[in-house]
């Protein structure tokens, strides 16, 4: 599903060059649990902006179902981004303007799904998360561990075939933490393809792969079994 | 997707409610302000339009031009060149002369003055103005009956259908009855053409006062005439045709120095037409919308500068919506439609505030404008227009800058477009550029009319009390009134003139011949013996008029200094004894027996003219001037009144103090300086409204700054120093290029009086420091809040 190759990420200031990511090459099957570890700094935040269509590389290849995208411009990466990709954050962002159904619509609009359909499937899935007697209150009416859950749900409300998690469990307690990763796993065995980003070596766990980073490098990979 | 739109900019609306009521109220004010500014704009350019036949309507002028004289003309034109037009040009449909003349009206044993015109029978075949009771066709056929408004039928009889009453009149000697023939709808306040009571002009045609003129080409008694041209006609742009009918009935007329031709004006044209007499300068209405749209651009500025400002609070939702798959132009629209919605809201409040204004507007501009979109119909679409450009003003910087986010950099937090960008600033500067010289400009205008009022203008206008003897036989009246009035203590003096003085009075000139044989106009006075000693006018050298001298009252002149000066080109003591050479007509000179010191009898945007007086031996005075001791004005009118009524039993005492006749010269000027001084205010206050926000904003954005150097141990008073500061530096940049354009613009308005201040430096720094005042107290409120903040919680917060 992704192949990226000698991706390179250079952060220039007038005085200072830094390497996020230097010549990294990775590979994920469609299906798997990836996750992403490694010290501060190390440059996981910002290969999973370069996946999730919200960065671009300054150098190397990066393929996403075989299409090459490195060079796509914003308006093709919004429409990549919104038909197969979904977020969770570690700060949920969700939109305090916003109802939890509202939120978890959101996707669906930009997509233009018809209103009917929206409801339907926006009330599936916060019914999956269990959080649908949530469904008229605001993000800051919720704890942490709902907020997650609605992100979740926004996340997978237009059944992405990717769903990127930047320590999504990061500002959570660990049973609301267990819940969230449970959801994922969940989701993952339904056959979507997850890349999350944790310090946790407990939340790593979940994955089937581990990459560790340092350095805007791979370093290591561990295979769970 | 735009209802999606509407709910989030209503919600977010409701959520920011000291920001949308600094918005809402702003914008409103300055929609009032604007359509305000509008509707007296379309009202003044709206004259004359309601008539049905408007494209074919004309004004006859009478039109002159030369190489040393400004083209210009006047409306007042010889009785016979209406008739003449019909006669002799196949494409005139009608001609209607109208003459305007002050009348008497008696209901029993009640006088009113009011006033009657007199036109020709076809007037409302040409006119449209709906008649309530009677019929156009037969209402002038009769030389005795007459037309009224329905507010004159009201005031006179106290109901509107009066058609068949018998109302008497005094148009000339005596009362005549006169039938009511019709009731007119009121005259629109956009009509040029006005009436109180109509009457056909045949009824005047053979009386002594226009019997002469009828035939006469070289004579005008302030009559004007009107055309109606045939569908396709094009006469009133062949000037030639209009010069050969001229050549045809003024065949010796010279065309040397200035020539005069006969024009038609087309009506529409009347009121803004400033080279024909009478016709308003439209530069006004300009300058009006310009100041509206000034206050309205300030509000617009408001919204902008707090959008950007609050664009640090909203950048998490534009990544969150990016990340989600939101495109630009979807944000865009998203913006637009929260500007939108802000301003429809308060495009409903700012009509609903103009409708509570506008009396009081009325009154400051001196109109009578209604809120009529169905006589105003353009306003429906200058209104949506306003309200779609207001939104799109207000809402495209945010949009566009807003939208344009990078969503991880928004996410990170690495945006930071607080309301101190070089944009806001420069938008904020702008804002207190238009307030400052607004505040200025008043200043000035307020100052020169100050120095107008205070100068010694040369003659005595205090406590003389002008009384109007226009329609009584005053020749015969004055040395009644003057022995009853002169042996009253209080009465100083008393003198009478042909003519008034002051505003609204007009003036009698003759052409004479200069020290170079050219024609060189004279303004005259025709007044009693003891005129200048009544009015306080210096005689410089010579004497005064002698009673017992016969001679006096047949050529001997008192001249003032101009025509020493202009006319003479000689000095005072060589000008005694000198002759006056009419330029037509040069077989009765005038002799000059003494010479009075310049006054000022018009305006002071005029330099004071050549003026003659002179005693005529048969006066027929049209005002009284008494003077007054100083206090206690009200016995001393009573009685000028009760000897009035005993000696003219069938007028009413009707008269004016001199002071406010001169004062009246500036009551535009008086009314531009409440305009512009109001709008300056409400631009004051629109710039602090944006202000307080902006500082709000900044507070909020420097939390965690706030909350350190609280820590690092500052003062209150150096934080909010500290935020002050960036805020005043804008304001001095604001007053250093207000300043030299508020000079400029204000020193090119002062150039159009002869007498007149000089611009000073304290005005500025005077403005300067009252707008540094009301913005540092402003943006302190804030501060000082920001600074008392609990920093331990700030920095949590952050």
């Amino acid at each position: 599903m992704i192949k990226i190759r000698d991706l390179e990420k250079i952060y220039r200031t007038e005085e200072v060059e830094t390497v996020a990511l230097n010549k990294i090459s990775i590979d994920v099957k469609e299906g798997e649990f990836v996750a992403i570890m490694g010290p501060s700094g190390c440059g996981k935040s910002t290969l999973l902006n370069i996946l999730g269509l919200l960065d671009d590389p300054d150098n190397g290849s990066f393929l996403f179902n075989n299409i090459e995208v490195a060079r796509f411009n914003e308006r093709k990466r919004a429409e990549l981004r919104k038909h197969n990709i979904g977020f969770v954050f570690q700060s949920f962002n969700l939109i305090d303007e916003l109802t939890v159904f509202e939120n978890v619509e959101l996707p669906l609009i930009y997509t233009g799904v018809k209103s009917g359909d929206r409801k339907k499937r926006v009330e599936d899935v916060l019914d999956k998360m269990q959080i649908m007697h949530r469904r008229n209150h605001y993000p800051q009416q919720l704890s942490g561990g709902q907020q997650q859950r609605v992100a979740v749900a926004r996340a997978v409300v237009n059944n992405p075939k990717l769903i990127l998690a930047d320590e999504p469990t990061g500002n959570l307690d660990s049973s609301n933490g267990n819940e969230v990763m449970t959801l994922l796993t969940d989701l993952n065995e339904q056959g979507t393809t997850i890349i999350m980003v944790t310090h946790s070596e407990h939340d790593a766990r979940y994955s089937h792969r581990i990459i560790r980073m340092l350095d805007g490098q791979t370093v290591l990979e561990n295979i769970m079994v | 997707m735009i209802k999606h739109y509407i709910k989030i900019a209503f919600r977010n609306l409701a959520q920011q409610k000291v920001l949308t009521g600094i918005n809402i109220s702003g914008l409103s004010i300055g929609i009032a302000c604007f359509s305000l500014f509008l509707l007296y704009a379309v009202h003044e350019f709206s004259y004359d339009r309601f008539h049905q036949n408007a494209d074919r309507l004309y004004r006859v002028v009478e039109w002159w031009e030369g190489k040393d004289r400004a083209p210009g003309g006047s409306g007042s034109v010889c009785t016979p060149v209406g008739p003449a037009l019909k006669k002799d040009f196949p494409d005139v449909e009608y001609a209607v002369r109208m003459k305007g003349n002050g009348c008497l009206a008696r209901i029993k044993d009640n006088i009113f003055h009011t006033s009657i015109t007199f036109a020709d029978k076809d007037f409302f075949d040409i006119f449209s103005f709906p008649l309530l009771y009677g019929n156009t066709q037969t209402a002038l056929q009769d030389p005795r009956h007459i037309v009224l408004t329905k507010e004159n039928a009201l005031q006179l009889f106290g109901t509107t259908n009066v058609v068949g009453k018998t109302l008497e009149l005094k148009t000339d000697s005596a009362f005549e009855p006169f039938t009511i023939s019709g009731v007119a709808e009121n005259i629109p306040a956009n009509s040029s053409v006005n009436f109180n009571i109509l009457c056909n002009f045949e009824h005047i045609a053979n009386t002594p006062m226009v019997q002469g003129s009828n035939n006469d080409w070289n004579m005008t008694i302030g009559l004007g005439a009107f055309v109606q041209l045939k569908q396709g006609s094009r006469l009133a742009s062949e000037h030639k045709r209009l010069a050969l009918f001229r050549q045809k009935y003024l065949p010796n007329e010279k065309q040397d120095d200035v020539q005069a031709s006969f024009r038609l004006q087309p009506i529409r044209d009347i009121h803004m037409n400033p080279q024909i007499e009478g016709g308003a300068n439209p530069g006004n209405s300009w300058i009006l919308i310009t100041i509206a749209a000034a206050v309205l651009i300030i509000a617009c500025i408001n919204f902008t500068t707090l959008a950007i400002g609050r664009s640090a609070g909203r950048a998490k939702e534009i990544g969150v919506r990016k990340v989600m798959g939101s495109q630009r132009k979807q944000l865009i629209g998203q913006f637009l439609a929260e500007s939108f919605v802000l301003s429809v809201l308060s495009a409903v409040i700012g009509l609903l505030l103009t409708y509570v204004l506008l009396p009081l507007f009325n009154q400051l501009a001196d109109r009578q404008l209604s809120f009529s979109f169905s006589r105003f119909p353009e306003l429906i679409w200058l209104l949506t227009g306003l309200t779609v450009l207001v939104g799109l003003l207000a809402g495209s910087y945010p949009a566009l800058v807003l939208s344009a986010f990078k969503p991880v950099e928004v996410l990170k937090r690495k945006v930071r477009v607080g309301g101190s960008n070089l944009f806001t600033r420069s938008l904020v500067t702008l804002q207190f550029v238009l307030s400052i010289g607004l505040i200025v400009s008043t200043i000035i205008i307020l100052q020169q009319i100050a120095f107008i009022r205070s100068k010694n203008i040369g003659f005595n206008k205090e406590n003389i009390v002008m009384i109007n003897t226009g329609r009584v036989d005053s020749k015969k009246i004055y040395p009644l009134y003057k022995q009853v009035i002169e042996s009253n203590t209080g009465i100083l003096s008393i003198t009478a003139g042909e003519m008034g003085l002051g505003a609204g009075e007009g003036q009698m000139g003759r052409g004479y011949k200069n020290h170079m044989g050219e024609k060189t106009a004279i303004i005259e006075y025709p007044g009693d013996y003891n005129f200048l000693n009544t009015m306080g006018m210096q005689l410089i050298a010579g004497r005064n008029f002698n009673p017992s001298l016969a001679s006096d009252s047949i050529n001997a002149v008192i001249v003032n200094e101009a025509v020493v000066q202009d006319v003479l080109g000689t000095t005072i003591q060589n000008a005694l004894g000198r002759q006056l050479f009419g330029a037509k007509d040069s077989s009765n000179p005038k002799t000059i027996i003494g010479v009075s010191r310049n006054f000022n009898f018009e305006d002071l945007t005029h330099k004071v003219r050549p003026q003659l007086f002179y005693r005529p031996s048969n006066l027929e005075p049209s005002r009284l001037f008494v003077l007054l001791q100083a206090g206690d004005p009200a016995t001393k009118l009573t009685l000028l009144s009760n000897t009035w009524k005993k000696l003219v039993p069938d007028a009413p005492f009707e008269y004016s103090f001199m002071d406010e006749k001169f004062d009246n010269f500036y009551k535009s000027e008086e009314r531009w300086s409440a305009i512009v001084g109001w709008a300056g205010g409400i631009s004051i206050f629109l710039a602090c409204l944006g202000l307080f926000g902006l500082a709000a904003l900044a507070a909020v954005n420097r939390t965690k700054e706030f909350g350190i150097r609280k820590v690092m141990g500052a003062t209150v008073t150096q934080m909010a120093a500290l935020l002050s500061k960036d805020f005043i530096k804008l304001i001095a940049v604001a007053l250093v290029i207000a300043a030299p354009l508020a000079w400029y613009f204000m020193n090119d308005w002062l150039q159009a009086y002869a007498w007149r201040i000089n611009i000073t430096w304290w005005v500025f720094a005077l403005t300067g420091l009252f707008t540094m005042l009301v913005a540092v107290t402003t943006v302190s409120f804030q501060a000082v809040k920001a600074a008392l903040a609990n920093p331990v919680k700030s920095l949590k917060n952050e």
